[in-house]
């Protein structure tokens, strides 16, 4: 059972909301004309992904891209216009509002891109606030806040305000706030988009760090691949409000779903992403072309899901071609042509 | 024309090299505009350079390119020149007259000739400066417009013969009778009055005569006249008559009179020229002279009720409802109307929910009475003493000096226990302000309705003058403290409500989210996050509502509310400015102290 169900959710803003998802699935309408004939805005368009236990799934999409919206759905903060949304095997949409508090408050924790603490209240009791609003006594909310603090290294401040906290240190509260009750899920929204590069990859390394030890269920959203791509297992990019493709940072680096797509990935670099399976070519193919390998050079080897940059390590100080070796047997061989192109992500000839 | 191009919002426009955009804004002369506007631009024309267009024929020229600032402001300039030269046609047959008799006259053809002259030249010297001053402006103004209008394609451009059209209208609507208003004298006060009553007067007549032509009328009457004088001669000429006979002749003698005052209508009525209607229409104030009929006279009066009484009820009272006979004749204005209507409303609802208004006015009066017992009993050092810790804990050292120092004024001053009562007064008012103010400002910030409902109400309690509530505040409460206390309210809640919904609609949407995104209910976002986070905006609303609850305290005097304000009022009435000004200061340095204090407190609690 995936721990996050998104079945054909839609969200369309606008009082003719209904007319208008008719219209785009039987005709096919895009954003302006719906605007124009409905007034109604495209959210989210017919989103469908699930999310495991323990896995990072990022949501990656330009602002405006309906990302945050969509996010949105998986704890209810907005109601989808059509479609179900199943958290741990239930629909979200049937739960009476006093069950999805419950939820809200001990399943699903949530970090906001601007931090969103409570400027009135101490990084202490902004952490256990989740637990004060179920009810918890003060002694338990500091004993667990305390603990929070201690996971996001932020000991000893819990008794600041937010306001004398630094933009990192603020979102480390944020995210010890959504830790606080153990939730399952996290939903995390572009967390680190707010802070400046030193700092938001230190964040962005410790939580990694954090995740392997926790396990947490987490839907990360981000505009920024490069974050994606490091944070994801797996990775959803939208486009419009649309999903328009799901997958590993490598599948998408490598076979990009569109020219949208296309066009994100351009820039990216290949080095740590894609594997020698991918580029490697057929030993037949070679032989044809080059001749028989020779076995009385010391071949460099590599292993089918050695990334780019071993192979760049392996290659460099020789001659000869990468034998790819998998079980024993030469799979695939990858000659500087073939890594070159693999490289700049064009195809070799 | 070529101006299609320019429309269509904010799709990119084929306006871009500035020739073709002056050719599609000025239309004609792109030739001459395009040079001018590239000078301009360049800072190269010279400051005399001018638009002979803009000076000689502004209105045409600035309707026709749609320079409808231009055309105001030359309109305008053009007008008021006019309307001093206008004087001329007032004072100068008064001047004529004056000159008959020049010797007893003298002061007033001093006067006259002093008027016309300034008059003369301030006119002279405002169309001739005006429109120098709208020639020189007119091609920069225009390129002002132009440069708007590369911004927004919807910016008047082009030339347009309905514009011009427009113009005229305005012109014909605006100039006549503006220039007419400045050759007639001030029209009498009663002149349109006795106007109306003389035409409806003699409408009364037409109808009562059944005649339909006014000269018909005047016959008409003067037969009427013959007779009774003839019928009066004979009676009188009879040497003794009985008393049937003098109750006729007085009968003859008060209809004969009525006569004369009939007739006396009917020459006004000839007398009224259609232009006198016109300057009373038209000219003067605006022509509600609409004369209806006044309400109903009625009084409403709570007495014992025997009826009750003598069934065993005793005490009981019930309302009877009196009506006077109306005046003979008497019309009013709908003002008037309205406003007798209103006081009858008053009078009834304060006779039929007299328990009400008593219960609510005990209520007060009780409340009042413990918290000024509270105010005056405690002993003076006892109040100054936490008046200066609390400045001491919350503000710095200047504070608790200038809080020791103003109590003392009001110690030495012997106007310590007066100033108490104001006190007592104020903290009454402050707490309604506090109960009443605080839920209706949640619900005015949680409410679209309840907003555009209470926002208006709010501004009038804000700007309505406190003295004409006083009135019903008495009519309703009685004189002295508890009427005192609700006015002081109605004028002081207004910032309590609205800082309180301002407070609470600041609260970021994102931190809302947050908190809801938690599991937050309804009441605990109210309770936890919106509430705490505006309290500073509701503390700033606090002090608001004692600063003006403080300031009323004169006003309430007027309506026997005791305390400083009472001395001021008394100052006021036996013109003793010192008296007056020595209360005053004190009213001021307890608004101060309070003021400080609170926002020690304040920016004690907003340090977060």
């Amino acid at each position: 059972m995936s721990v996050v169900e998104v079945d054909g959710v839609w969200k369309i803003f606008g009082d003719k909301a209904d007319e208008a998802i008719a219209a785009v699935r039987n005709e096919g309408l895009g954003k302006p004309e719906v605007l124009d004939r409905f007034g109604a805005i495209i959210g989210v368009k017919d989103a469908s992904f699930t999310v495991e236990e323990g896995e990072i799934f990022c949501l990656m999409g330009l602002s405006g891209s309906g990302k945050s919206t969509l996010v949105r759905h998986i704890n209810r903060l907005i109601e989808p216009t059509t479609g179900t949304i199943r958290i741990l095997g239930e629909d979200i949409g049937a739960m009476t509002p006093e069950v999805l508090r419950a939820l809200r408050a001990e399943k699903i924790g949530m970090v906001f891109q601007n931090m969103a603490l409570l400027p009135h209240r101490s990084v202490r009791d902004n952490i256990g606030f989740a637990l004060e609003l179920r009810g918890k006594d003060a002694y338990h909310r500091a004993q667990l806040a305390d603990h929070a603090l201690e996971t996001v290294s932020l000991h000893g401040y819990g008794d600041r305000l937010p306001s004398e906290l630094s933009g990192g240190m603020q979102q480390r509260v944020g995210l010890a706030r959504a830790l606080a009750a153990d939730p399952e899920i996290l939903l995390m929204d572009e967390p680190f988009s707010a802070l400046d590069p030193l700092i938001r990859r230190n964040l962005q390394d410790e939580f990694l760090g954090l995740s392997q030890n926790l396990r947490k269920t987490t839907i990360f959203i981000t505009h920024d691949l490069d974050e994606a791509i490091r944070m994801g297992d797996r990775i959803g990019i939208m486009n419009d409000g649309e999903i328009v493709q799901i997958g590993t940072a490598e599948d998408i680096v490598t076979a990009p779903a569109d020219d949208y797509v296309a066009d994100f990935v351009a820039g990216i670099s290949r080095l740590k992403l894609v594997s020698a399976s991918k580029i490697m070519v057929a030993v037949e193919n070679h032989v044809a072309r080059h001749g028989p390998i020779d076995d009385a050079h010391d071949y460099p080897t590599a292993r089918p899901e050695d990334d780019l940059d071993t192979l760049v390590e392996l290659s460099t100080g020789t001659e000869l071609p990468v034998l790819i070796r998998h079980d024993g047997n030469t799979v695939g061989i990858v000659t500087k042509d073939t890594l070159l192109h693999g490289l700049q992500g064009t195809e070799s000839q | 024309m070529s101006t299609t191009a320019a429309l269509g919002g904010a799709e990119p426009r084929d306006v871009e090299s500035r020739d073709v955009s002056v050719t599609v804004f000025a239309d004609r002369n792109a030739a001459y505009y395009g040079s001018v506007f590239e000078r301009l631009q360049k800072g190269e024309l010279p400051f005399w350079h001018m638009n002979l267009a803009g000076l000689l024929i502004p209105w045409v020229w600035s309707a026709w390119r749609g320079v409808w600032l231009m055309f105001w402001v030359s309109l305008a300039l053009d007008m008021v020149g006019l309307v001093c030269l206008m004087q001329n046609f007032k004072y100068g047959p008064l001047l004529a007259d004056a000159h008959l008799d020049p010797s007893a006259n003298a002061i007033l053809i001093e006067r006259y000739t002093r008027w016309l002259g300034v008059y003369n030249n301030v006119g002279v010297a405002t169309l001739i400066l005006g429109r120098l001053l709208i020639g020189l402006q007119a091609n920069r103004w225009y390129f002002r417009q132009y440069s708007k209008w590369r911004i927004d394609g919807h910016t008047a451009h082009g030339v347009m013969a309905r514009r011009v059209a427009i113009a005229v209208l305005i012109l014909v609507l605006v100039a006549p009778i503006t220039l007419y208003r400045a050759t007639q004298q001030r029209i009498d006060e009663r002149a349109c009055f006795n106007q109306v009553r003389a035409i409806d007067g003699t409408q009364r007549l037409l109808s009562r005569y059944g005649v339909t032509e006014v000269s018909d009328l005047t016959s008409a009457m003067n037969d009427q006249r013959d007779r009774l004088v003839t019928e009066k001669a004979t009676l009188e000429a009879s040497a003794s008559l009985t008393d049937d006979q003098k109750g006729r002749l007085s009968e003859i003698r008060r209809e004969v009179r009525q006569l004369r005052r009939e007739n006396d209508a009917v020459e006004d009525f000839k007398a009224v020229s259609a232009k006198d209607r016109f300057d009373c229409l038209f000219i003067d104030d605006f022509p509600t002279l609409a004369r209806i009929d006044p309400p109903e006279d009625v009084t409403y009066r709570r007495v014992p009720d025997e009826d009750a009484i003598a069934q065993g009820r005793s005490g009981a009272t019930k309302v009877i409802r009196q009506v006077k006979d109306p005046v003979e004749g008497r019309t009013v204005n709908i003002f008037t109307y309205t406003a007798e209507s209103i006081d009858i409303g008053i009078n009834f609802l304060r006779a039929q929910y007299a328990g009400i208004f008593d219960a609510l006015t005990n209520v007060l009066r009780q409340s009042l009475i413990r918290v000024e017992v509270a105010f005056m009993l405690t002993p003076w050092p006892v109040l100054v003493g936490l008046a200066m810790i609390l400045a001491w804990a919350y503000c710095g050292t200047g504070t608790v000096v200038f809080v020791g120092s103003s109590l003392t004024f009001l110690a030495v001053f012997e106007l310590w226990q007066i100033a108490m009562q104001t006190m007592a007064l104020v903290v009454v008012a402050t707490a309604i302000c506090i109960f009443v103010g605080l839920p209706v400002g949640i619900w005015m910030a949680k409410n679209r309705i309840a907003n555009w409902v209470t926002e208006p109400i709010l501004d009038v309690m804000q700007t309505i003058p406190s003295l004409s509530y006083l009135v019903p505040a008495v009519a309703f409460f009685g004189i002295s403290q508890p009427p005192a206390v609700l006015a002081t309210v109605v004028f002081a809640i207004p910032p309590m409500v609205k800082l309180t919904a301002l407070g609470i609609r600041q609260v970021p949407q994102s931190t809302k989210e947050a908190a809801l995104a938690f599991g937050a209910s309804e009441r605990q976002l109210l309770t936890k996050v919106e509430l705490p986070m505006a309290v500073p905006s509701i503390m700033a609303g606090l002090n608001q509502t004692i600063m003006l609850a403080l300031s009323m305290a004169t006003i309430s005097a007027f309506i026997g509310a005791e305390g400083l304000g009472a001395i001021v009022t008394a100052a006021l009435g036996d013109a003793q400015a010192g008296k007056g000004l020595l209360a005053g200061i004190a009213i001021a340095l307890v608004a101060m102290v309070i003021d400080r204090i609170l926002k020690g407190i304040r920016s004690s609690l907003s340090r977060i």
